[in-house]
């Protein structure tokens, strides 16, 4: 079925974009009277209709196939109740709606018997094959993968339209080329040779433009889809499309000995020079054309792949790059940096020698070895160990409730080898041959999440951290690798002080849902980009003339865009009555969700009273510790203008993963 | 007949189509809009309504006849949010006290509403 599926894809898309290329060329090379010319146009044309044919037979199994997909059931294929929902609700039913319509009405025309003699005719006949070609191929793109990018789905699309259409007419010209100039090559074909040199001629400047839409919109859509290099080649995804750039780049590579080697030949004497010349660009032709091919077979694998941004991916190699090996690190950051100028004075020479006619040999060649040098000197610095699920994104999130549950599992399985606090000091990892590591470390930076889970999950055998991927749950992992991260993140937050340091974010503030009183749960999350949050952590014994004076400046923190959220340490259900009418306090008094809040927030500050000023993106910018004394609300007042005033930063902490 | 008259119909034709087709759909969108629209204005028209609201007492001003609450969504009247109400009554917030969970009803004709009943749920 799977196979089936496939090959159906693949013809559909192969004889869709083929279409598209026919109908170029022939159009390309334009209207002539050498009877070997028309013997070609008309071959050419034959061909197209098999490829209609086979484009809307094959497009009938993929809409079998998809509507099998959709309803859960073999069978429902061949029903046509089933078609018409799919037809009508999906989008990509919607798209093939169009798409095969448009196709049948190219099939019709290719397979009227219009006559074409005058120039006119010919040239409404041709143009408006290519129209309806490119019509039926570009609106594929709204059914593919491009459709499900989030945000600027339109952008996508338009991306992947232009990608296919620049497809269509390179990769569709190569073979109905080829066959022009294998006849223009024989003895009887003499008399088509000048069109067919002038149409390899056109065809080449065409194609020269055409492969740059291709790079740059390929490029584009890579990134939207597969994001970085662990997608690229840690998922099926990603290493599809390595697999595609490779047979691409194979294909260039014949392109450009065409361009530079055959091309300048064609005209040359006819029996020695011309004629063996058009007969080695057409093999090459067809070889392209065959690469083409099998592109478009990972293409159609492709379409039925999960892209990688939507993927786990598996990291395959054991080391990485990372420039966070140098924090701390002067001679390794100077060696890089050497090495960096060293690389970037070979790849100057490599252009000059790729640029200078002569001695390009020995030129190209010294470069490539400084270049390798300069590399090899950078790189080793930079790389750090890596396990498979290096990039590994969490899949709990960096959540309060996650962090405190963390903390309970720290403080039963972690905390008799790394200690209480994590500074890796408790007796029992004290006897250990290798001490344990000190969480808390700002080390840790170095360190993505998915590392802490490999460590968690397999152990380090070598240093006695013993292996936990049996007695946790992956989930209970991965609550202990948001605690790590929050108890690392308030060790990094030490120097935190009760005034912003502007325009520099850092610190993620982790999400938390509370509730006040019977009212439907609110979460941190909701204030993005719309409120700056103060949150207030208070013991109430304490804390009552600080309660009252921001209570007393209630309407100038509203006009501000200020939320106030203040949480019992105690986490009492009736915080509110405890307050009482004095102060009259309106604003959040969290009585549902204050433990979790209170146990990740005071990994990050840990005192009697603290309160966290946090921006509309998101992140912790001031910390205040404090007695819970009255006093200072003036210059908490003066931050939030500063915050204010800032520019906003358009990051999401979520998106940072470590 | 010759080329370039099919080519040029078969072009109307699919213009035409396409055409007729948006004409129809725009048509029908446009009508569904109205009709949301309409349905909206009424639902938002002077007429008495009625909410049961869950809420958390956050203030007593028994000389103002007002109570502050912190509530949830109060369905096409108003997000979550504290505020102060107007008891319909003075007798409404006898026994009502800060910190107390209720659930209280709200009647009049948006945006003049008054707390007509109000009963402690813990
Ligand atoms: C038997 C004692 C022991 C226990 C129990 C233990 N560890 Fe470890 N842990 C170690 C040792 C030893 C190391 C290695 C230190 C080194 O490599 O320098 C280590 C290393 C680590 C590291 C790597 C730190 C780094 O940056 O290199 C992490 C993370 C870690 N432990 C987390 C945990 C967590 C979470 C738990 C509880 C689920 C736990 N450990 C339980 C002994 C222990
Ligand atoms: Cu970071």
């Amino acid at each position: 079925m799977y196979a089936l599926g496939l090959c159906a894809r693949w013809l559909h898309l192969a004889s869709s974009i083929l279409l598209v290329g026919a109908a170029t060329t022939i159009a390309l090379a334009g209207r002539s009277d050498r009877p070997t010319a028309r013997r070609w146009e008309h071959r050419v044309l034959l061909g197209s209709r098999g490829l209609a044919l086979a484009a809307l037979g094959s497009g009938l199994i993929v809409l079998g196939l998809q509507t099998a997909l959709f309803e859960g059931r073999g069978g429902a294929a061949l029903e046509a109740g089933s078609i018409a929902r799919v037809l009508i609700e999906t989008q990509a039913g919607r798209v093939w709606l169009v798409r095969f319509g448009l196709l049948a009405i190219l099939a019709a025309f290719l397979w009227s018997r219009l006559h074409v003699e005058s120039s006119l005719d010919w040239r409404a006949a041709r143009a408006q094959a290519m129209l309806l070609g490119a019509a039926a191929l570009v609106p594929a793109a709204a059914a593919g993968h491009a459709a499900a990018v989030e945000p600027e789905t339109a952008r996508a699309i338009a991306l992947d339209g232009l990608h296919v259409l620049g497809a269509g007419v390179w990769v569709g010209g190569l073979l109905p080329l080829a066959l022009l100039l294998w006849t223009a090559a024989a003895e009887p074909g003499a008399d088509a040779r000048p069109y067919a040199v002038l149409a390899a001629r056109r065809f080449s400047r065409l194609a020269l433009g055409v492969v740059l839409v291709l790079v740059a919109t390929g490029t584009l859509m890579a990134i939207a889809n597969v994001g970085n290099v662990a997608g690229l080649v840690g998922t099926a995804y990603g290493r599809l499309l390595l697999a595609k750039l490779g047979l691409v780049v194979a294909a260039l590579a014949l392109a450009a000995v065409n361009r530079a080697v055959h091309l300048g030949r064609l005209a040359g004497d006819g029996p020695t020079v011309g004629r063996p010349a058009m007969r080695r660009l057409a093999t090459f032709l067809v070889g392209e054309g065959l690469i083409a091919l099998a592109v478009l077979a990972i293409v159609a694998t492709m379409t039925v792949t999960p892209p990688a941004r939507h993927e786990a991916p598996t990291w395959p190699f054991s080391v990485r790059l990372s420039f966070a090996a140098l924090e701390g690190a002067p001679a390794a950051s100077a060696r890089v940096l050497i090495g960096s100028q060293i690389a970037v004075l070979g790849l100057v020479g490599l252009a000059a020698g790729l640029a200078i006619r002569g001695r390009r040999l020995p030129l190209v060649a010294g470069a490539l070895v400084v270049l390798g040098a300069g590399v090899g000197l950078a790189l080793p610095p930079l790389a750090v160990d890596a396990y498979p699920t290096t990039y590994l994104r969490p899949s709990v999130p960096y959540h309060a409730a996650s962090i405190a549950s963390g903390a309970t599992l720290y403080r039963e399985h972690c905390a008799a080898c790394h200690g209480a606090g994590g500074a890796g000091d408790a007796p029992a990892g004290l006897r250990l041959a290798r001490p344990p590591a000190d969480l808390r470390g700002p080390h840790t930076a170095l360190h993505t999440a998915g590392d802490l889970f490999w460590w968690l999950t397999n152990g380090i055998p070598e240093a006695g951290m013993p292996a936990f991927g049996r007695e946790l749950g992956e989930e209970q992992r991965w609550d202990l690798v948001n605690f790590l991260r929050a108890l690392s993140s308030g060790y990094s937050a030490r120097g935190m002080r009760p005034a912003i340091e502007p325009d520099r974010p850092w610190l993620v503030a982790p999400d938390f849902t509370f509730a006040v009183g019977p009212t439907p749960p609110r979460s941190l999350r909701e204030y993005r980009g719309r409120r700056t949050v103060l949150l207030v952590l208070y013991e109430l014994a304490r804390a009552r003339s600080r309660l009252a004076e921001i209570a007393g400046r209630d309407g100038t923190l509203a006009l501000l865009g200020v939320e106030v959220i203040a949480v019992p340490v105690d986490a009492a259900p009736d915080a509110i009555k405890r307050i009482g009418p004095e102060p009259r306090v309106l604003f959040s008094v969290v009585t549902e969700g204050a433990q979790a809040i209170v146990t990740a927030y005071h990994l990050l500050a840990a005192s009697p009273h603290v309160e966290f000023l946090i921006d509309r993106q998101g992140y912790i910018r001031a910390v205040t510790r404090g007695s819970g004394a009255a006093g200072d609300l003036d210059k908490t007042i003066a931050e939030v203008q500063r915050l204010n005033e800032e520019r906003t930063a358009a990051s999401a902490p979520e998106e940072h993963v470590h | 007949m010759r080329a370039w008259k099919v080519v040029v119909l078969l072009n109307l034709a699919l213009v035409v189509g396409v055409g007729w087709g948006y004409v129809f759909w725009g048509l029908r969108a446009a009508r569904l809009d109205r009709e949301l629209a309409l349905a909206r204005a009424a639902a938002a028209s002077g007429v008495e309504r009625e909410w049961v609201v869950a809420g958390v007492v956050r203030a007593v001003l028994p000389e103002l006849d007002v109570l502050v609450i912190t509530h949830g969504e109060i369905a096409g009247l108003m997000a979550p949010m504290t505020m102060g109400f107007r008891a319909a009554s003075p007798k409404i917030h006898e026994g009502i006290s800060i910190g107390d969970e209720v659930r209280f009803t709200l009647r009049g004709v948006p945006p003049n509403v008054v707390v007509t009943a109000i009963e402690k749920t813990k």
